[in-house]
Formats: C-alpha cells, sequence, structure tokens
C-alpha cells in the first residue's frame, strides 16, 4: 500500500464518519420524522444526538460527575485485561497439560464441552452471589469465556505437534523436558496467539456483562449503560457505547501488535517487521 | 573396506505394519553391516522399505523380528546417542532463527555462552549462510533450509550419521551444490553414513557402497561397492567413464526391479 493508497482510506474513512454525524444530528432534529410509524427511534430520547452527547461527555469528563468517565473506563479496562491474562495463562496452561495427556483430555472431555456450552451470561447471578458485587465477579466471568477460547486453541496446537519435529530435537540430544521447552511450547503458542484477538474482545463482553449486574460498586462503563436504562438516559448511554467502541479499537490494535511481534517468525508476518 | 570395524549390524531385520487387520510386510531378511567411515547409499524403488530400514537403525521404527546393533550395542527402539539424523521433511524449527536452530543440538547439550556462539559461527560459515543468522526459515529457500538441517545435525559432531532423501525435494542444481558440501563435510570427519535415496546418481556421487533394495517386501537385491576414487568431483565424476560404467551396472539390477511391476 501506497502513502497516497493509505491517505485516501483515511479520507473515506473520516468522510464516512462525518456524513453519519452530521445525518444523525440533522435527522434528530426534524419532529415530522419521528412521528412517522417505523421510524420513531429516529427521536434524540431513544438515540440521543451528537451535540447532545458531546455535552453529557464533557461533563463526565470533568471533575463535576461523581464517577467520572475516566474511572468507568478505567475500571472497564483493567477488569478486562485481568481477565484476558488470568483467561490466557490457565487457558494456557490446561490446553498444554490435557494436550499431551491424552487419556486425561478423554476423561474430561464432557465437562469441559458441557461447561462451555453453557451460556456465560447465565452464570452471572451465581458468580455474582459467590464474588460479589464488584470487580471481582467481572474478571471471573471475563475469564470463564476467555480461558476456554484459549484452552481449545492451545490443545488442538499441543496436540498437532509435528512428530517429525520431536525425532529431529531427539536426534539432537533433547531430554523430554527440552522437548517440551524448545518443540511443544513454541507449537502451542502459535495456536495460543491466534486466539488472543478473539479473547480480548470476549474478555470486554464478558466484563460489560458482569457490569450490567455489578451495581455501582463494580463500576465500569457497563454500569453506566444500565443505570442510564434506568433514567431513560440516551445521551450518557451512548457516551458509553462510543467509550467501549473506542476500548475495543485500542486493545484490538495492541493485540494486534503483539501478536505480530510473538507470531514474526510466520511467513504471513514476514517483511512486516 | 575390509579391516575396518562394522558399526551397523544388521541382523536378519525384518518389519510388518499393519493397515487395519491385515499384516503389510516392508522389509524382509535383511543383513548388512556398515563399516567404520563407511559411506553407504540405500536405494530401491519407491515403498521397498529403505526409509523404513533407516528409521529402525534410528530406534523411530521397532523391528517386527531381527536385530540392530551400532557398535555392538542394540538399538531398542530409541535413539540412540551419537547419532545424527538428517529428514527427507523440512524440520527445521520455523519459530527460530537460523543459529538459533542450528545452536539447538549445543543447547540440549548444555554447551552455552561463547564455545556455543564459536561453533554455530563456524556452522554458519560453513554452510554459506553467513549474513542469514538471524533470518527465520520462511524467508529461506529450500536448498537453503537443507543446509540449515545439516549444519544442526553437523555441530553437535554425531559420528554416525542417518539421511533419509534429505536432497529429494531440491532442484538438481541444488542439490550437485549440497552433494558437493556434504562430501566435503564427509572427507574432513569421515563420519559413518547411511543415505537413503531414490535418486542412484547421488548414491553413486556419494557412497563407498550402495545397497539395492528388491520391490515390496523389500530385500537386499545386490550390495555393490562404488570404485571411484576419493575425493571426488560431484560434477567431474559424472563425465567419467568409470561413473558411467558403475551407473550402467546399477540401472541394469535397479531395472529389473522397476520391469517386474508391469
Amino acid at each position: 500500500m501506497t502513502a497516497a493508497d493509505r491517505r485516501r482510506v483515511w479520507v473515506w474513512r473520516l468522510v464516512i464518519l462525518i456524513s453519519l454525524l452530521a445525518a444523525w444530528e440533522w435527522l434528530t432534529g426534524i419532529k415530522a420524522i419521528s412521528r412517522t410509524p417505523g421510524l420513531y427511534w429516529l427521536d434524540p430520547f431513544f438515540i440521543s444526538r451528537p451535540s447532545a452527547i458531546l455535552a453529557r461527555f464533557a461533563h463526565l469528563a470533568s471533575g463535576q460527575a461523581r464517577l467520572t468517565i475516566w474511572q468507568m473506563a478505567l475500571s472497564t479496562v483493567q477488569s478486562t485485561l485481568w481477565g484476558f491474562l488470568v483467561g490466557v495463562s490457565t487457558g494456557f496452561v490446561a490446553g498444554l497439560v490435557l494436550g499431551r495427556h491424552d487419556r486425561l483430555a478423554r476423561v474430561l472431555e464432557p465437562y469441559i464441552v458441557a461447561f462451555n456450552s453453557l451460556p456465560r451470561i447465565a452464570l452471572v447471578p451465581l458468580i455474582t452471589m459467590i464474588f460479589g458485587f464488584g470487580v471481582l465477579a467481572k474478571i471471573v466471568l471475563a475469564w470463564t469465556i476467555v480461558f476456554f477460547i484459549v484452552f481449545f486453541n492451545t490443545f488442538q496446537g499441543a496436540r498437532s505437534v509435528d512428530a517429525d519435529l520431536i525425532h529431529a530435537a531427539r536426534f539432537l540430544g533433547a531430554s523430554e523436558r527440552q522437548i517440551m521447552r524448545t518443540v511443544i511450547v513454541p507449537s502451542a503458542l502459535a495456536w495460543t496467539f491466534a486466539s488472543l484477538t478473539p479473547s480480548i474482545s470476549f474478555a470486554l463482553i464478558g466484563v460489560v456483562v458482569g457490569e450490567f449486574l455489578g451495581g455501582e460498586s463494580g463500576g465500569g462503563l457497563g454500569y453506566l449503560i444500565i443505570q442510564s436504562l434506568g433514567t431513560l438516559n440516551a445521551a450518557d448511554m451512548m457516551v458509553a457505547l462510543i467509550s467501549l467502541g473506542l476500548i475495543g479499537i485500542v486493545m484490538a490494535v495492541g493485540i494486534r501488535q503483539l501478536e505480530r511481534r510473538l507470531l514474526r517468525w510466520r511467513p504471513e508476518h514476514q517483511g512486516r517487521a | 573396506m575390509t579391516g575396518r570395524r562394522a558399526r551397523i549390524v544388521l541382523r536378519d531385520l525384518a518389519k510388518t505394519f499393519r493397515d487395519g487387520g491385515r499384516e503389510v510386510p516392508a522389509v524382509q531378511d535383511v543383513a548388512a553391516e556398515v563399516h567404520d567411515q563407511e559411506f553407504v547409499a540405500i536405494v530401491g524403488p519407491s515403498g521397498c522399505g529403505k526409509s523404513t530400514i533407516l528409521n529402525m537403525i534410528g530406534g523411530l521404527v521397532t523391528p517386527s523380528a531381527g536385530t540392530i546393533a551400532i557398535d555392538g550395542v542394540p538399538v531398542a527402539g530409541r535413539v540412540p546417542a551419537n547419532v545424527g539424523y538428517v529428514f527427507q521433511k523440512d524440520t527445521v524449527f520455523p519459530w527460530r532463527s537460523v543459529a538459533r536452530n542450528i545452536a539447538l543440538g549445543l543447547e540440549y547439550r548444555g554447551v552455552t555462552g561463547a564455545e556455543q556462539a564459536r561453533r554455530v559461527r563456524d556452522a554458519v560459515a560453513l554452510a554459506g549462510l553467513t549474513g542469514f543468522e538471524d533470518a527465520f526459515p520462511a524467508t529461506l529457500s529450500g536448498g537453503m533450509r537443507q543446509r540449515v538441517a545439516l549444519m544442526r545435525t553437523l555441530v553437535v559432531e554425531p559420528d554416525i550419521l542417518l539421511m533419509d532423501e534429505p536432497f529429494g525435494a531440491l532442484d538438481t542444481h541444488t542439490k550437485l551444490t549440497l552433494h558437493a558440501e556434504l562430501l566435503a563435510l564427509w572427507e574432513a570427519r569421515h563420519q559413518t553414513v547411511v543415505f537413503v535415496t531414490h535418486d542412484l546418481s547421488e548414491a553413486i556421487t556419494l557412497a563407498d557402497r550402495v545397497i539395492v533394495m528388491t520391490r515390496r517386501p523389500g530385500r537386499i537385491k545386490v550390495i555393490h561397492e562404488v570404485k571411484l576414487p576419493r575425493p571426488r568431483d560431484v560434477i567431474a565424476v559424472r563425465e567419467t567413464d568409470a561413473y558411467a560404467h558403475e551407473y550402467g551396472r546399477l540401472w541394469h539390477v535397479l531395472g529389473e526391479e522397476f520391469a517386474g511391476r508391469a
């Protein structure tokens, strides 16, 4: 991609953003539209409007608010990162162990499948009961989701290690431990890394769902969303949603950079270092 | 060759694979000796079990009958020490750079620091890979990757080398270059080599003796001594009458096996 191409892409992105915001502001200002059947939601009451959202954002960003947007965003980001970290590390270890122990994997398979097919949202009340209203509950919820994503990927990776690489290591004098460290772990890691991008997104989902129920002590942007629903405050809800979108982008980009660094040996990453 | 001590001894070796409920004999009645510092090639039609023999010597496959001994010690389904193995398949670790791949065996043996760096540097230079130390295998050609695999095996100085069609996937030109390099390395150290190939000219160029296998189930058809002087120039040797003579003889023997198939 040349510099000119890249500039053109950015120009178009900007054009779309500005047009959307303008249409939003303009359409929600026309009373006649919201009276049209089927278009009732095109009303500031439901979807707010950019100017109102900006005003609420300014308020929430200032010190006047009891809970500022920064505090809430920080709470959400921190819980997401914790859930992600704990989920990735435990999922990786479990995947590696079960991936290399066939019998154990066969014994545990029905439990793993059953737990994984349980809708995670159904667990929220139970998790809240155990861990209380607060930060811990939402981290645990994010963990239960991330764990399985990483676990299944690593499991697959640990099982599909090329047998000839293990033979080659053995001929070079490797002990079983050295084979684990230099062949199996790196092979499995390649699969683990591929699961990081969905993991961070799902960690965020888990945290926000946890915040729906977590109350003020849990804080976070999910709390702002539920709070706005209670007060029918569309502008605050939009502030929360837009902030979540921005956080999602930043995290996805961060993970992609990390993945590119960790997997720089892969052919698809060559020449892009 | 007489007078040299036998290092690898195969006695009445047989291997039968199970294919579902069926028993498929792959190798039968293989008896041979490989002497110290000898370069032996095994050739035969595909499916004749030549790689199976190599895998049994390397302890990767357990024989169904018969015995294998290396230096008098029976090989019992485990990888023998002091034996290097170069695979047909690309077994360079893709997540390690060239230098770190070559360092593997040293790392496993606890050779670290300056000593490791020195030996890796020498191996890299010897393989003509200088400048590519930090490159990942994905950026290398097939020939370069196989050079890395070869140097990775040689850097720990095994005195027995098992090679399973290591140059099978390479183009003719790269293959000849690697033949020359392999022979130069071998002239310097005289490892005991068992080299499996389906390429007759490769076998004649490299080996002291060529074991010709029959079709499946593989038996030894002929063990032929290659009477070409050493050191050999891999290109020039092909233009000599002696080479043509050796080739013609072995081609005839091997041709019987291919003809019998029709």
